[in-house]
């Protein structure tokens, strides 16, 4: 009885996890194979396979639909957010770890309630007011400010990893002659490699995924388009029916890269999650 | 006294970028809002101060409050399937299973896709008359007519299942995660005594993994009300407003869901409305967390 009641547990377990893997893979197997269909295959509907694969819808993606240019705005962005994220959070969370100074506790603060307050789009209108100012709001820099900005999340990441580095190391090399910054750029700032290296897939990530804010950004300005407008706007066209065999191309190419370096990291990616607790 | 100085220096130089960029992208649209829901102002011309009338508007706005129903409803959906089985998958993979890194990476791979994204080809393949979903369920004969899973019966459950096939992966982690940090002596000495898995789970894994899981919760109701852009590219909040939650509800006040289609903007109205949703989402989110200090001061 006890021995059935344990291949019963397992069985119902095998199938839990099986079924959640298979309902995880479906969309994702539905856009590989929709990107390798022809538009009318998909209008029609009903098959499960192309009868015939369609490489030329990537050619057609990125060609006619532009989708060469959504890529390198959506590189351009990220690289950039990535960079900017990393050493703006790093060089404050360094400060914040080894020093004390008045106002520190504020500064947390507001990094912490960054992290919490939402109130929806309303902000992007005096983000938008404030590029203009700075006549950044024709180019992808505002963007990529705006991205930057919201750094709290990093700034917490990196300061539980500046915990780890001994604080004798600061010391030794300030003995040894070493100004403040140059002991940053050139001691702490190396050994803090991999915690830099997970942060910033999680900076890229955001980045490379980011929706709302490159889509108001850019709504007068489509060669400034990202891949994730540039996609939601094939969904909004008038064509769109005509084009699902497209969306699926661009929409495969939006996640490839993203797969590749997933794949590569795999571990940071999952250490960073379970170490930080990102929502 | 100039030591002090050049290390006063030193910080105001390397926190200035952050504080620069927080105060004028982060803080500063926060005043900018709590000064113009004050005001009557559609985005040009002279704004016009007209004290609460925005709040009084808002008040009386059903469509409104209509949309704060179905975030409600729309966040406890995600909840309700979301956490169960995430923590399920977390207590599955933590056991030592054969294939378990395979299967955590399968389930971890929604978390890296954008969610505009994989949210066109839900559009896609959840459309009644040519999508992959009605398809496959009738080659299987799982159903013997088309589901329409965007119209108004079904809008609802289809955009809360994408948020739930979006959000598994990330908390199975973040369970997972809590569930390693439990001392695996305690299983041991547990089996030694004749523990069943089952009263395993109960009385050593679900009161360990507690504090960890109150966090992780938060996290996740903080996440599910604030959701919105999977559902402007599924359904516009549509049909007849079925799924339109709050932070939708305001985006359409203040930008065209698609290029093109009018919109009147309201910013002041929509300053109302954004300090409104902060203070809901707040007001959970601290009911929440008192609720969970109460509970673990009854165990």
């Amino acid at each position: 009885m006890n021995k059935l009641t344990k291949v019963a547990g397992r069985t119902i377990m095998w199938a839990f996890l099986l079924l959640t893997a298979v309902l995880t893979l479906f969309p994702i197997l539905m856009t590989l194979t929709g990107s390798l269909k022809t538009g009318a295959e998909m209008m029609t509907g009903g098959t499960l396979w192309p009868s015939k694969l369609q490489f030329a819808n990537y050619a057609e993606a990125w060609k006619q639909a532009n989708f060469a240019r959504y890529t390198w705005n959506s590189a351009f962005v990220s690289v950039m957010v990535t960079i900017g994220t990393l050493l703006v959070a790093a060089m404050a969370a360094y400060v914040v770890d080894r020093r004390t100074f008045p106002g520190k506790s504020l500064y947390v603060m507001v990094q912490a309630s960054m992290m919490f307050i939402s109130v929806g789009a309303i902000v992007l209108r005096p983000q938008f007011e404030m590029m203009v100012a700075l006549h950044l709001n024709t180019t992808l820099w505002g963007v990529i400010l705006i991205l930057i900005s919201a750094h709290s999340s990093t700034f917490f990441m990196l300061l539980g990893f500046f915990k780890a580095i001994p604080r004798e190391l600061d010391e030794a090399a300030m003995v040894d002659g070493s100004g403040f910054a140059r002991t940053f750029f050139r001691i702490i700032l190396p050994l803090l490699a991999p915690g830099l290296g997970v942060a910033g897939l999680f900076a890229f990530r955001h980045a490379w995924n980011e929706y709302i804010l490159p889509l108001v950004f850019t709504m007068t300005n489509p060669q400034l388009q990202t891949l994730t407008v540039g996609l939601a706007n094939l969904r909004y066209g008038a064509s769109a029916a005509m084009q699902i065999h497209l969306m699926m191309a661009g929409a495969c190419l939006s996640i490839l890269p993203m797969l590749i370096v997933y794949m590569v990291a795999n571990k940071s990616f999952i250490q960073v999650t379970a170490g930080s607790v990102k929502g | 006294m100039s030591m002090k100085w050049k290390r006063l220096g030193e910080n105001v130089w390397f926190l200035s970028p952050s504080i620069v960029l927080t105060a004028a992208l982060g803080v500063y649209p926060l005043i900018w809002m709590l000064r113009y829901m004050f005001y009557d102002y559609a985005g040009y011309g002279e704004p016009l101060f007209i004290g609460l009338d925005n709040f009084q508007r808002l008040m009386r706005d059903g469509q409104f409050w209509e949309s704060v129903g179905q975030t409600f409803v729309y966040a406890g959906g995600k909840l309700v399937l979301t956490l169960p089985v995430s923590l399920l998958l977390a207590v599955f993979l933590n056991g030592k299973l054969r294939g378990a890194g395979l299967l955590r990476g399968i389930y971890f791979v929604p978390t890296i896709i954008s969610t505009a994204v994989i949210s066109v080809v839900f559009y896609t393949i959840f459309n009644a008359y040519n999508g992959m979903v009605n398809t496959v369920l009738m080659k299987l004969h799982l159903i013997g007519q088309p589901i329409d899973w965007l119209g108004p019966k079904y809008a609802m459950l289809t955009v809360i299942l994408v948020a739930v096939w979006g959000a598994v992966g990330n908390y199975m982690l973040l369970f997972l995660a809590g569930l390693q940090g439990i001392p695996q002596d305690l299983y041991e000495s547990a089996s030694i005594d004749g523990a069943s898995a089952s009263r395993r789970l109960w009385s050593i894994t679900l009161p360990m993994l507690a504090p960890v899981a109150q966090l992780v919760i938060m996290l996740a109701i903080i996440a599910s009300l604030k959701g919105y852009e999977s559902i402007m590219l599924i359904t516009e909040g549509g049909p007849i407003g079925k799924t339109e939650v709050m932070y939708l509800y305001l985006y359409k006040l203040l930008f065209p869901v698609s290029t093109g289609s009018p919109v009147e903007q309201q910013l002041g109205y929509g300053s109302a409305v954004g300090f409104a949703t902060a203070v809901i989402v707040g007001a959970i989110t601290g009911l929440y967390f008192l609720l969970s200090r109460k509970m673990n001061k009854m165990y």
